[in-house]
Protein backbone atom coordinates (compact mmCIF):
# COMPACT_ATOMS: atom_id res chain seq x y z
CA UNK A 1 0.00 0.00 0.00
CA UNK A 2 2.62 2.64 0.96
CA UNK A 3 4.67 1.52 -2.01
CA UNK A 4 2.05 2.46 -4.42
CA UNK A 5 1.59 6.12 -2.46
CA UNK A 6 5.54 6.64 -3.40
CA UNK A 7 5.85 5.00 -6.77
CA UNK A 8 7.07 7.75 -9.48
CA UNK A 9 4.77 5.80 -12.08
CA UNK A 10 2.35 5.90 -10.01
CA UNK A 11 -0.09 8.59 -9.32
CA UNK A 12 -3.05 8.31 -6.61
CA UNK A 13 -6.48 9.62 -7.42
CA UNK A 14 -8.06 9.23 -4.00
CA UNK A 15 -11.84 10.02 -3.15
CA UNK A 16 -12.61 10.47 -6.67
CA UNK A 17 -14.85 8.45 -9.31
CA UNK A 18 -14.77 8.13 -13.16
CA UNK A 19 -17.90 9.88 -14.44
CA UNK A 20 -16.87 9.47 -18.63
CA UNK A 21 -15.08 7.58 -20.88
CA UNK A 22 -15.15 7.96 -24.64
CA UNK A 23 -12.78 6.40 -27.16
CA UNK A 24 -11.59 2.96 -27.98
CA UNK A 25 -8.75 0.80 -26.81
CA UNK A 26 -5.13 2.59 -26.91
CA UNK A 27 -6.97 5.90 -26.88
CA UNK A 28 -9.32 6.45 -24.29
CA UNK A 29 -10.38 9.96 -22.79
CA UNK A 30 -11.60 9.73 -19.31
CA UNK A 31 -13.35 11.62 -17.09
CA UNK A 32 -12.79 11.79 -13.09
CA UNK A 33 -14.22 13.63 -10.65
CA UNK A 34 -12.10 14.70 -7.57
CA UNK A 35 -14.31 15.23 -4.98
CA UNK A 36 -13.95 17.38 -2.82
CA UNK A 37 -12.05 17.13 0.91
CA UNK A 38 -12.44 20.63 1.76
CA UNK A 39 -8.81 19.79 3.15
CA UNK A 40 -5.81 20.67 0.56
CA UNK A 41 -3.71 17.24 -0.12
CA UNK A 42 -0.82 18.94 -0.95
CA UNK A 43 -0.66 21.02 2.54
CA UNK A 44 -2.34 18.62 5.17
CA UNK A 45 0.15 16.50 7.23
CA UNK A 46 -2.11 13.88 8.55
CA UNK A 47 -1.21 14.76 11.75
CA UNK A 48 -5.08 14.34 13.31
CA UNK A 49 -5.27 17.49 15.40
CA UNK A 50 -8.03 18.52 13.90
CA UNK A 51 -9.84 15.46 14.40
CA UNK A 52 -9.24 15.50 18.15
CA UNK A 53 -10.84 18.80 18.39
CA UNK A 54 -14.09 18.45 15.52
CA UNK A 55 -17.36 18.52 18.10
CA UNK A 56 -19.21 16.17 15.64
CA UNK A 57 -18.75 12.44 16.13
CA UNK A 58 -20.28 9.84 13.68
CA UNK A 59 -20.25 5.89 13.80
CA UNK A 60 -17.00 5.11 12.13
CA UNK A 61 -17.73 2.90 8.56
CA UNK A 62 -13.80 1.32 7.90
CA UNK A 63 -14.78 -0.07 11.66
CA UNK A 64 -18.36 -0.63 10.14
CA UNK A 65 -20.06 1.25 12.36
CA UNK A 66 -18.05 -0.57 15.67
CA UNK A 67 -16.53 2.78 16.58
CA UNK A 68 -16.66 6.04 16.35
CA UNK A 69 -15.16 8.67 13.47
CA UNK A 70 -15.19 12.77 13.69
CA UNK A 71 -16.78 14.60 10.86
CA UNK A 72 -13.48 15.47 9.65
CA UNK A 73 -11.38 11.95 9.24
CA UNK A 74 -8.98 9.87 8.17
CA UNK A 75 -10.40 6.71 6.47
CA UNK A 76 -8.29 4.37 9.05
CA UNK A 77 -5.08 5.76 10.72
CA UNK A 78 -2.64 3.87 8.27
CA UNK A 79 -4.41 4.94 4.94
CA UNK A 80 -2.92 5.99 1.72
CA UNK A 81 -3.09 8.96 1.21
CA UNK A 82 -3.59 9.83 5.11
CA UNK A 83 -4.83 13.24 4.08
CA UNK A 84 -7.99 13.79 5.94
CA UNK A 85 -10.93 14.40 4.60
CA UNK A 86 -14.46 16.53 5.77
CA UNK A 87 -17.80 14.67 5.39
CA UNK A 88 -19.18 17.22 4.27
CA UNK A 89 -22.95 16.06 4.83
CA UNK A 90 -22.21 15.68 8.76
CA UNK A 91 -20.11 18.85 9.02
CA UNK A 92 -21.38 21.68 11.28
CA UNK A 93 -19.39 24.53 8.90
CA UNK A 94 -20.54 22.86 5.74
CA UNK A 95 -23.58 22.52 7.04
CA UNK A 96 -24.16 26.38 7.67
CA UNK A 97 -24.06 26.53 11.11
CA UNK A 98 -21.12 28.05 13.56
CA UNK A 99 -17.93 25.67 13.51
CA UNK A 100 -14.71 26.10 11.60
CA UNK A 101 -12.89 24.90 14.23
CA UNK A 102 -10.83 22.14 12.63
CA UNK A 103 -9.68 25.38 10.54
CA UNK A 104 -8.33 27.03 13.43
CA UNK A 105 -6.89 24.53 15.01
CA UNK A 106 -4.62 23.29 11.55
CA UNK A 107 -0.96 24.40 11.71
CA UNK A 108 -1.04 23.60 7.91
CA UNK A 109 -3.57 25.75 7.23
CA UNK A 110 -5.22 22.88 5.14
CA UNK A 111 -8.77 23.52 5.14
CA UNK A 112 -10.51 24.94 2.98
CA UNK A 113 -14.18 25.39 2.60
CA UNK A 114 -14.76 26.73 -0.56
CA UNK A 115 -12.97 23.53 -1.89
CA UNK A 116 -15.46 22.18 -4.74
CA UNK A 117 -15.44 18.71 -6.67
CA UNK A 118 -12.65 19.34 -9.93
CA UNK A 119 -13.44 17.60 -13.14
CA UNK A 120 -9.87 15.86 -14.43
CA UNK A 121 -9.36 14.46 -18.39
CA UNK A 122 -7.05 11.55 -18.33
CA UNK A 123 -5.87 9.95 -21.93
CA UNK A 124 -4.80 6.31 -21.54
CA UNK A 125 -4.13 3.30 -23.06
CA UNK A 126 -5.87 0.56 -21.50
CA UNK A 127 -8.08 0.62 -18.71
CA UNK A 128 -8.29 -2.00 -15.22
CA UNK A 129 -11.22 -1.79 -13.21
CA UNK A 130 -10.61 -3.42 -9.95
CA UNK A 131 -13.49 -2.43 -8.34
CA UNK A 132 -13.89 -4.72 -5.73
CA UNK A 133 -17.11 -6.34 -3.94
CA UNK A 134 -19.68 -5.54 -1.16
CA UNK A 135 -20.84 -7.98 2.05
CA UNK A 136 -24.02 -9.51 1.64
CA UNK A 137 -26.72 -7.64 3.98
CA UNK A 138 -27.35 -10.70 6.32
CA UNK A 139 -30.45 -8.67 7.62
CA UNK A 140 -32.08 -9.85 4.38
CA UNK A 141 -32.34 -13.45 5.67
CA UNK A 142 -35.16 -12.81 8.15
CA UNK A 143 -34.24 -16.39 10.59
CA UNK A 144 -30.65 -15.14 11.10
CA UNK A 145 -32.02 -11.64 12.91
CA UNK A 146 -29.21 -9.36 12.18
CA UNK A 147 -29.67 -6.48 13.58
CA UNK A 148 -32.11 -7.54 15.75
CA UNK A 149 -29.85 -9.92 17.88
CA UNK A 150 -27.11 -7.17 18.76
CA UNK A 151 -24.77 -10.79 19.38
CA UNK A 152 -24.91 -11.79 15.64
CA UNK A 153 -22.23 -9.94 13.41
CA UNK A 154 -20.94 -10.64 9.91
CA UNK A 155 -17.24 -11.51 9.67
CA UNK A 156 -15.89 -8.42 8.71
CA UNK A 157 -17.53 -6.99 11.94
CA UNK A 158 -15.55 -9.73 13.49
CA UNK A 159 -12.37 -9.05 11.92
CA UNK A 160 -12.44 -5.19 13.31
CA UNK A 161 -13.13 -6.40 16.52
CA UNK A 162 -10.42 -8.78 16.55
CA UNK A 163 -8.03 -5.93 15.10
CA UNK A 164 -5.51 -4.27 17.35
CA UNK A 165 -6.14 -1.38 16.11
CA UNK A 166 -10.22 -1.34 15.92
CA UNK A 167 -12.89 -0.33 17.78
CA UNK A 168 -11.69 -2.58 21.20
CA UNK A 169 -8.33 -2.83 20.40
CA UNK A 170 -8.48 -6.61 19.57
CA UNK A 171 -10.36 -7.78 22.65
CA UNK A 172 -13.76 -9.82 22.24
CA UNK A 173 -15.97 -7.60 23.64
CA UNK A 174 -19.63 -8.59 22.89
CA UNK A 175 -21.13 -5.59 20.96
CA UNK A 176 -24.51 -6.00 23.64
CA UNK A 177 -21.71 -5.45 26.14
CA UNK A 178 -20.30 -2.47 24.08
CA UNK A 179 -23.97 -1.40 23.90
CA UNK A 180 -24.27 -1.30 27.92
CA UNK A 181 -21.28 0.61 28.34
CA UNK A 182 -21.92 3.07 25.73
CA UNK A 183 -25.06 3.48 27.82
CA UNK A 184 -23.21 3.51 31.38
CA UNK A 185 -21.15 6.04 30.14
CA UNK A 186 -23.99 8.33 28.66
CA UNK A 187 -26.14 7.71 32.00
CA UNK A 188 -22.48 8.85 34.16
CA UNK A 189 -22.48 12.08 31.88
CA UNK A 190 -26.46 13.07 32.76
CA UNK A 191 -25.84 11.76 37.21
CA UNK A 192 -23.03 14.27 37.03
CA UNK A 193 -25.21 17.28 35.54
CA UNK A 194 -28.21 16.12 37.65
CA UNK A 195 -25.52 16.22 40.81
CA UNK A 196 -24.15 19.60 39.91
CA UNK A 197 -27.99 21.13 40.03
CA UNK A 198 -28.70 19.55 43.11
CA UNK A 199 -25.52 20.24 44.94
CA UNK A 200 -26.44 24.20 43.96
CA UNK A 201 -29.58 23.27 46.17
CA UNK A 202 -27.91 21.78 48.89
CA UNK A 203 -25.42 24.83 49.36
CA UNK A 204 -28.40 27.59 49.57
CA UNK A 205 -31.15 24.99 51.93
CA UNK A 206 -27.32 23.61 53.83
CA UNK A 207 -28.61 20.29 53.85
CA UNK A 208 -28.51 16.97 51.50
CA UNK A 209 -30.96 16.37 48.56
CA UNK A 210 -31.69 13.05 50.27
CA UNK A 211 -32.51 14.47 54.05
CA UNK A 212 -34.85 16.99 52.49
CA UNK A 213 -36.21 14.63 50.51
CA UNK A 214 -37.55 12.50 53.07
CA UNK A 215 -39.18 15.57 54.71
CA UNK A 216 -40.23 16.59 51.31
CA UNK A 217 -42.59 13.60 51.37
CA UNK A 218 -43.60 13.41 54.82
CA UNK A 219 -45.96 16.63 53.26
CA UNK A 220 -43.46 19.61 54.58
CA UNK A 221 -42.48 22.58 52.25
CA UNK A 222 -45.97 22.60 51.08
CA UNK A 223 -46.22 25.14 48.61
CA UNK A 224 -42.80 26.44 48.66
CA UNK A 225 -42.11 26.50 44.54
CA UNK A 226 -38.44 26.34 45.42
CA UNK A 227 -38.01 23.26 47.12
CA UNK A 228 -40.89 21.99 44.57
CA UNK A 229 -38.46 22.79 41.99
CA UNK A 230 -35.56 20.95 44.34
CA UNK A 231 -37.54 18.11 44.40
CA UNK A 232 -38.65 17.16 41.00
CA UNK A 233 -34.31 17.58 40.07
CA UNK A 234 -34.06 14.70 42.79
CA UNK A 235 -36.54 12.59 41.38
CA UNK A 236 -34.98 13.42 37.64
CA UNK A 237 -31.37 12.36 39.47
CA UNK A 238 -33.32 8.72 41.06
CA UNK A 239 -34.61 8.13 37.71
CA UNK A 240 -31.34 8.25 36.02
CA UNK A 241 -29.31 6.42 38.99
CA UNK A 242 -31.83 3.57 39.15
CA UNK A 243 -30.58 2.29 35.94
CA UNK A 244 -27.20 3.34 35.78
CA UNK A 245 -26.66 0.64 38.89
CA UNK A 246 -28.16 -1.84 37.51
CA UNK A 247 -26.23 -1.73 34.50
CA UNK A 248 -23.32 -1.17 36.49
CA UNK A 249 -24.03 -4.65 38.11
CA UNK A 250 -24.45 -6.49 35.13
CA UNK A 251 -21.37 -5.05 33.37
CA UNK A 252 -19.27 -6.83 36.85
CA UNK A 253 -20.43 -9.93 34.98
CA UNK A 254 -18.96 -8.73 31.21
CA UNK A 255 -16.07 -10.82 29.70
CA UNK A 256 -14.75 -11.56 26.01
CA UNK A 257 -16.57 -13.99 24.36
CA UNK A 258 -15.36 -17.40 24.40
CA UNK A 259 -17.97 -19.45 22.73
CA UNK A 260 -18.15 -18.65 19.14
CA UNK A 261 -20.57 -20.30 16.25
CA UNK A 262 -19.49 -19.34 12.61
CA UNK A 263 -22.07 -20.05 10.12
CA UNK A 264 -21.16 -20.49 6.73
CA UNK A 265 -22.64 -19.72 2.79
CA UNK A 266 -25.24 -16.47 4.18
CA UNK A 267 -26.46 -15.39 1.32
CA UNK A 268 -24.07 -17.71 -0.88
CA UNK A 269 -25.04 -21.32 -1.72
CA UNK A 270 -28.96 -19.95 -1.11
CA UNK A 271 -31.16 -20.25 -4.16
CA UNK A 272 -33.10 -17.20 -2.64
CA UNK A 273 -29.94 -15.13 -3.13
CA UNK A 274 -26.70 -16.16 -4.91
CA UNK A 275 -26.14 -19.73 -5.85
CA UNK A 276 -22.71 -19.49 -6.37
CA UNK A 277 -20.20 -20.31 -3.77
CA UNK A 278 -18.17 -16.87 -2.22
CA UNK A 279 -15.13 -19.38 -2.29
CA UNK A 280 -13.30 -17.64 0.65
CA UNK A 281 -16.04 -17.41 3.27
CA UNK A 282 -14.65 -21.38 4.80
CA UNK A 283 -11.08 -20.03 4.88
CA UNK A 284 -12.26 -16.88 6.46
CA UNK A 285 -14.10 -18.30 9.29
CA UNK A 286 -11.37 -20.74 10.33
CA UNK A 287 -8.61 -17.99 10.13
CA UNK A 288 -11.35 -15.79 13.03
CA UNK A 289 -11.48 -18.97 15.17
CA UNK A 290 -7.67 -19.49 15.29
CA UNK A 291 -7.28 -15.65 15.80
CA UNK A 292 -9.93 -15.55 18.52
CA UNK A 293 -8.04 -18.84 20.32
CA UNK A 294 -4.88 -17.08 20.02
CA UNK A 295 -6.24 -14.43 21.88
CA UNK A 296 -7.62 -15.90 24.18
CA UNK A 297 -7.07 -19.68 24.27
CA UNK A 298 -10.35 -20.99 26.61
CA UNK A 299 -12.21 -19.77 23.05
CA UNK A 300 -14.10 -22.88 21.57
CA UNK A 301 -15.51 -22.10 18.21
CA UNK A 302 -18.36 -24.45 16.25
CA UNK A 303 -18.18 -23.39 12.42
CA UNK A 304 -21.48 -24.59 11.05
CA UNK A 305 -21.47 -25.69 7.43
CA UNK A 306 -22.61 -27.72 5.13
CA UNK A 307 -19.13 -28.77 3.88
CA UNK A 308 -16.05 -26.91 4.79
CA UNK A 309 -14.46 -25.55 1.24
CA UNK A 310 -10.63 -25.66 1.76
CA UNK A 311 -9.15 -25.71 -2.08
CA UNK A 312 -6.07 -23.55 -1.90
CA UNK A 313 -2.69 -23.94 -1.31
CA UNK A 314 -2.26 -25.11 2.56
CA UNK A 315 -5.74 -24.67 3.28
CA UNK A 316 -6.52 -27.80 4.01
CA UNK A 317 -3.90 -28.24 6.30
CA UNK A 318 -4.61 -24.66 7.56
CA UNK A 319 -8.61 -26.45 8.73
CA UNK A 320 -7.08 -29.30 10.23
CA UNK A 321 -5.20 -27.49 12.33
CA UNK A 322 -7.61 -25.26 13.34
CA UNK A 323 -9.60 -28.52 14.42
CA UNK A 324 -6.92 -29.88 16.60
CA UNK A 325 -4.98 -26.80 17.67
CA UNK A 326 -7.21 -24.13 18.23
CA UNK A 327 -10.50 -25.62 19.64
CA UNK A 328 -12.86 -25.77 16.21
CA UNK A 329 -15.02 -28.52 15.75
CA UNK A 330 -17.02 -28.35 12.46
CA UNK A 331 -20.54 -29.54 12.25
CA UNK A 332 -22.10 -30.59 9.03
CA UNK A 333 -25.70 -28.51 8.91
CA UNK A 334 -27.11 -25.34 7.64
CA UNK A 335 -28.69 -23.37 10.68
CA UNK A 336 -31.98 -23.09 10.63
CA UNK A 337 -32.71 -20.44 13.24
CA UNK A 338 -30.68 -17.74 15.58
CA UNK A 339 -32.83 -16.88 18.55
CA UNK A 340 -31.84 -15.22 21.50
CA UNK A 341 -31.85 -16.53 24.91
CA UNK A 342 -30.84 -14.77 28.23
CA UNK A 343 -28.28 -12.60 28.51
CA UNK A 344 -27.96 -11.52 25.27
CA UNK A 345 -26.95 -15.09 24.15
CA UNK A 346 -27.75 -16.29 20.20
CA UNK A 347 -29.05 -19.31 20.55
CA UNK A 348 -28.77 -21.46 17.24
CA UNK A 349 -30.76 -23.87 15.82
CA UNK A 350 -29.52 -26.72 13.30
CA UNK A 351 -29.58 -30.42 12.30
CA UNK A 352 -26.75 -32.27 12.38
CA UNK A 353 -26.86 -33.97 9.42
CA UNK A 354 -24.17 -36.39 11.00
CA UNK A 355 -26.21 -37.65 13.62
CA UNK A 356 -29.50 -36.47 11.93
CA UNK A 357 -30.69 -34.55 15.09
CA UNK A 358 -32.21 -31.32 15.38
CA UNK A 359 -30.05 -29.72 17.83
CA UNK A 360 -30.28 -26.24 19.74
CA UNK A 361 -26.75 -24.55 21.73
CA UNK A 362 -26.32 -21.03 23.27
CA UNK A 363 -23.18 -19.10 21.95
CA UNK A 364 -21.86 -15.76 23.08
CA UNK A 365 -21.53 -14.27 19.76
CA UNK A 366 -22.62 -15.78 16.58
CA UNK A 367 -20.47 -14.73 13.11
CA UNK A 368 -22.08 -14.88 9.41
CA UNK A 369 -19.77 -15.58 6.94
CA UNK A 370 -21.18 -13.36 4.06
CA UNK A 371 -21.61 -13.84 0.76
CA UNK A 372 -19.35 -11.62 -1.58
CA UNK A 373 -21.93 -9.67 -3.61
CA UNK A 374 -21.23 -7.70 -6.27
CA UNK A 375 -20.41 -4.10 -5.23
CA UNK A 376 -22.82 -1.06 -4.92
CA UNK A 377 -22.80 1.12 -7.71
CA UNK A 378 -21.61 -1.53 -10.28
CA UNK A 379 -24.10 -1.25 -12.41
CA UNK A 380 -23.59 2.51 -12.74
CA UNK A 381 -19.66 1.83 -13.03
CA UNK A 382 -20.77 -0.53 -16.12
CA UNK A 383 -22.87 1.67 -17.80
CA UNK A 384 -20.36 4.42 -17.39
CA UNK A 385 -16.97 1.98 -19.16
CA UNK A 386 -19.78 0.59 -21.73
CA UNK A 387 -19.18 -2.87 -20.29
CA UNK A 388 -21.88 -5.61 -19.50
CA UNK A 389 -22.19 -7.70 -16.30
CA UNK A 390 -22.99 -11.56 -15.91
CA UNK A 391 -26.07 -12.68 -14.50
CA UNK A 392 -25.43 -12.36 -10.63
CA UNK A 393 -23.93 -8.81 -11.40
CA UNK A 394 -20.28 -8.72 -11.65
CA UNK A 395 -18.38 -7.48 -14.71
CA UNK A 396 -18.87 -10.25 -17.72
CA UNK A 397 -15.94 -12.10 -18.55
CA UNK A 398 -14.93 -15.29 -20.93
CA UNK A 399 -13.36 -18.15 -19.87
CA UNK A 400 -11.02 -18.18 -22.71
CA UNK A 401 -9.54 -14.66 -21.96
CA UNK A 402 -10.75 -14.25 -17.88
CA UNK A 403 -9.11 -10.64 -17.55
CA UNK A 404 -11.05 -9.17 -21.04
CA UNK A 405 -14.41 -7.54 -20.31
CA UNK A 406 -16.78 -7.43 -23.14
CA UNK A 407 -15.32 -3.85 -24.24
CA UNK A 408 -11.71 -4.12 -25.76
CA UNK A 409 -9.15 -2.36 -23.89
CA UNK A 410 -10.93 -2.76 -20.73
CA UNK A 411 -10.01 -5.24 -18.42
CA UNK A 412 -10.99 -6.40 -14.56
CA UNK A 413 -9.48 -8.71 -12.09
CA UNK A 414 -10.19 -9.56 -8.15
CA UNK A 415 -13.89 -9.79 -6.78
CA UNK A 416 -15.17 -7.00 -9.26
CA UNK A 417 -14.55 -9.91 -11.21
CA UNK A 418 -16.29 -12.80 -9.20
CA UNK A 419 -15.77 -13.83 -5.81
CA UNK A 420 -12.44 -14.97 -5.05
CA UNK A 421 -9.24 -14.37 -2.26
CA UNK A 422 -6.43 -12.41 -1.52
CA UNK A 423 -4.05 -15.21 -3.18
CA UNK A 424 -6.35 -15.23 -6.66
CA UNK A 425 -6.68 -11.47 -6.48
CA UNK A 426 -3.27 -10.76 -6.59
CA UNK A 427 -2.43 -13.62 -9.58
CA UNK A 428 -5.60 -11.73 -11.47
CA UNK A 429 -4.08 -8.56 -10.97
CA UNK A 430 -0.85 -9.15 -12.34
CA UNK A 431 -2.65 -11.12 -15.51
CA UNK A 432 -5.07 -7.63 -16.11
CA UNK A 433 -1.80 -5.75 -15.53
CA UNK A 434 0.09 -8.09 -18.65
CA UNK A 435 -3.22 -7.72 -20.75
CA UNK A 436 -3.01 -4.14 -20.09
CA UNK A 437 0.51 -3.59 -21.26
CA UNK A 438 -0.06 -5.72 -24.32
CA UNK A 439 -2.29 -2.87 -25.43
CA UNK A 440 0.07 -0.17 -25.28
CA UNK A 441 2.81 -2.06 -26.49
CA UNK A 442 0.63 -3.13 -29.56
CA UNK A 443 0.85 -6.87 -28.92
CA UNK A 444 -1.52 -9.62 -29.36
CA UNK A 445 -2.45 -12.07 -26.88
CA UNK A 446 -2.12 -15.78 -28.47
CA UNK A 447 -3.82 -18.03 -27.55
CA UNK A 448 -2.49 -21.76 -25.96
CA UNK A 449 -5.58 -23.68 -27.05
CA UNK B 1 -1.28 5.83 -28.52
CA UNK B 2 -1.56 6.84 -25.14
CA UNK B 3 1.06 6.47 -22.86
CA UNK B 4 -0.91 5.53 -19.57
CA UNK B 5 -3.10 3.24 -17.70
CA UNK B 6 -5.88 3.93 -15.76
CA UNK B 7 -6.37 1.73 -13.04
CA UNK B 8 -10.56 1.88 -10.82
CA UNK B 9 -10.23 0.41 -7.67
CA UNK B 10 -7.24 0.63 -4.68
CA UNK B 11 -7.91 -2.03 -3.23
CA UNK B 12 -5.78 -5.67 -3.06
CA UNK B 13 -6.20 -6.09 -7.52
CA UNK B 14 -6.29 -2.85 -7.90
CA UNK B 15 -2.91 -2.09 -6.02
CA UNK B 16 -1.15 -5.20 -7.28
CA UNK B 17 -2.22 -4.36 -10.57
CA UNK B 18 -0.89 -0.77 -10.68
CA UNK B 19 2.42 -1.74 -8.88
CA UNK B 20 3.37 -4.69 -11.51
CA UNK B 21 2.42 -1.79 -14.30
CA UNK B 22 4.61 0.92 -12.69
CA UNK B 23 7.40 -1.58 -12.43
CA UNK B 24 7.25 -2.53 -15.97
CA UNK B 25 7.48 1.52 -16.61
CA UNK B 26 3.94 2.34 -17.26
CA UNK B 27 2.55 5.25 -15.93
CA UNK B 28 -0.69 4.10 -14.04
CA UNK B 29 -3.44 6.49 -12.80
CA UNK B 30 -5.17 4.43 -9.71
CA UNK B 31 -8.55 6.15 -8.78
CA UNK B 32 -9.91 5.22 -5.30
CA UNK B 33 -13.42 6.19 -4.60
CA UNK B 34 -13.18 6.30 -0.65
CA UNK B 35 -10.52 8.30 1.06
CA UNK B 36 -7.73 6.41 1.53
CA UNK B 37 -6.61 2.92 -0.75
CA UNK B 38 -6.65 -0.72 0.59
CA UNK B 39 -10.21 -1.84 0.32
CA UNK B 40 -11.53 -4.65 2.11
CA UNK B 41 -7.87 -6.18 2.63
CA UNK B 42 -7.12 -3.25 4.85
CA UNK B 43 -10.23 -4.27 7.56
CA UNK B 44 -8.98 -7.30 7.58
CA UNK B 45 -6.81 -8.09 11.15
CA UNK B 46 -4.99 -11.42 9.30
CA UNK B 47 -4.65 -12.90 6.29
CA UNK B 48 -5.33 -16.87 5.81
CA UNK B 49 -3.60 -19.58 5.76
CA UNK B 50 -0.80 -17.61 7.05
CA UNK B 51 -1.82 -15.54 9.49
CA UNK B 52 0.03 -12.50 8.68
CA UNK B 53 -0.70 -8.67 9.06
CA UNK B 54 -3.46 -7.51 5.92
CA UNK B 55 -2.17 -4.01 6.57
Amino acid sequence: MLDVGRHPNIELMAYSEVEKVEGEAGDFKVTVRRKARYVDEDKCTGCGACREKCPTVLPDAFNMGLGERKAIYSWFAQGIPSTHTIDAENCRQLQGKKCGICKKTCQADAINFEQEDRLVELHVGAIIVASGYEVFDPSRIPEYRYKDIPNVITALEFERLLSASGPTGGHLDRPSDLAAKAQIADLEKQAKKARKTLEKFEEKFNESSSEFFKRYEGGEYEGDEERHKWADRYRDYLAVMGPLEALKERAKEFTVAKKLAFIQCVGSRDLRFYPFCSGYCCMHSIKEAIIAYEHEPETRSVIFGMDIRAVGKGFEEYKIRGGNQAGISYVRGRVAEITEGPDNHPVVTYEDTRERVVKSEAFDMVILATACAPSRGIAELAEVLGIELDEFGFFKTDGSQPMDTTRPGIFTCGCAHSPMDIPESVAQASGAAGRAAQILLGTEMRKAS
Amino acid sequence: MAKEILVIGGGIAGIQASLDLGEMGFKVKLVERLPSIGGKMAQLDKTFPTNDCAI
